[in-house]
């Protein structure tokens, strides 16, 4: 049986935005670089920053890619708060396969980041485990207040059948 | 005082990154959920990894990325931009795992240079990028 029907299918070119809320801030990026252990003084070091060609501080360049700061709902079972697409999959267990980051600027603690999500594509493909799994790419667009594109985050995702 | 930034002249095909070491605790994982909004039970409920036949809470997967990136920039200094960084998964790491980031320059084109990173946990292949970073002229 195929994993891919024709209503998965129906799902690619779907949609889903995220308005920003307010500010990256320089909390966040100071969060973000302590939790990685990052000591580069871009982050928190602002005449530093400024002395590097800098307005400000800047953002570490992946922390605007990361998923979960946009959607405002309240967690669900797994405490997760992201974006999902609650794709039609049973019996699934998801895996990263990997992304694909793209940055057109730093990121600045001024910035007011929106997202727009748009389901790229769904492949199925054998598994070496025997049958056949999905890959699920997924593009998300981070634009800043004036509308430009900042930074873009192809995702894949697999559905692999438990 | 600033760091010198790497000039694209300065470089070429074949040099050595820096090796970056990066043990992950479980403290370092609820951390970096916390700073990313990431309450997944994935990252610090034990009992549910395990219920999900995992050996131990997991490392999340985009702090490989935030890794690799960390890795480039310290190498190239702060004047640097990284445009693309595009990696491939080949296997989970948990908490108690050490990471290593390794690198090499592939190719100079222009005022851009192409990484060739790895992401390793112990001999096992964690992660493999492509970064490209560019620099000032």
């Amino acid at each position: 049986m195929s994993l891919l029907t024709d209503e998965l299918k129906s799902w690619i070119g779907r949609e889903a935005h995220y308005p920003a809320r307010e500010e990256l801030g320089r909390a966040s990026i100071r969060y973000f670089a302590l939790a990685l252990g990052d000591e580069n003084p871009l982050y928190v070091d602002e005449a530093y920053a400024k002395e590097a060609g800098y307005p400000s501080v800047i953002a570490p360049p992946t922390l605007v890619c990361e998923t979960c700061q946009y959607a405002h709902r309240p967690p669900d079972e797994e405490g997760y708060i992201g974006h999902e697409w609650h794709l039609p999959v049973a019996g699934c267990r998801l895996i990263r396969a990997g992304n694909e980051y793209e940055f057109v600027r730093p990121v600045l603690p001024a910035d007011r980041i929106s997202v727009t999500w748009t389901l790229e594509d769904i492949v199925e493909r054998s598994s070496s485990r025997g049958g056949t799994q999905l890959f699920v790419t997924s593009v998300a667009r981070y634009f800043d207040a004036q509308g430009s594109l900042v930074a873009t985050n192809r995702e894949t995702l697999v559905y692999q059948p438990l | 005082m600033i760091r010198e930034t790497k000039t694209a002249a300065g470089v070429s095909a074949g040099e050595k990154l820096p090796v970056l070491e990066k043990h992950f605790t479980a403290v370092d994982l609820v951390a970096y959920g916390a700073a990313t909004w990431d309450w997944h039970r994935l990252h610090y409920d034990v009992e549910y990894a395990r219920g999900r036949k995992l050996p131990g809470v997991l490392v999340d997967g985009q702090a490989f990325g935030a890794l690799l990136a960390r890795a480039a920039l310290e190498w190239a200094g702060p004047r640097a931009f990284i445009t693309k960084l595009s990696f491939r998964m080949k296997s989970m790491a948990f908490a108690g795992d050490t990471l290593r980031v390794e690198g090499s320059v592939s190719d100079v084109r222009g005022n851009v240079v192409v990484l060739a990173q790895r992401l390793l946990n112990k001999d096992r292949v964690t992660a493999e990028a492509t970064t490209e970073v560019r620099l000032p002229v």
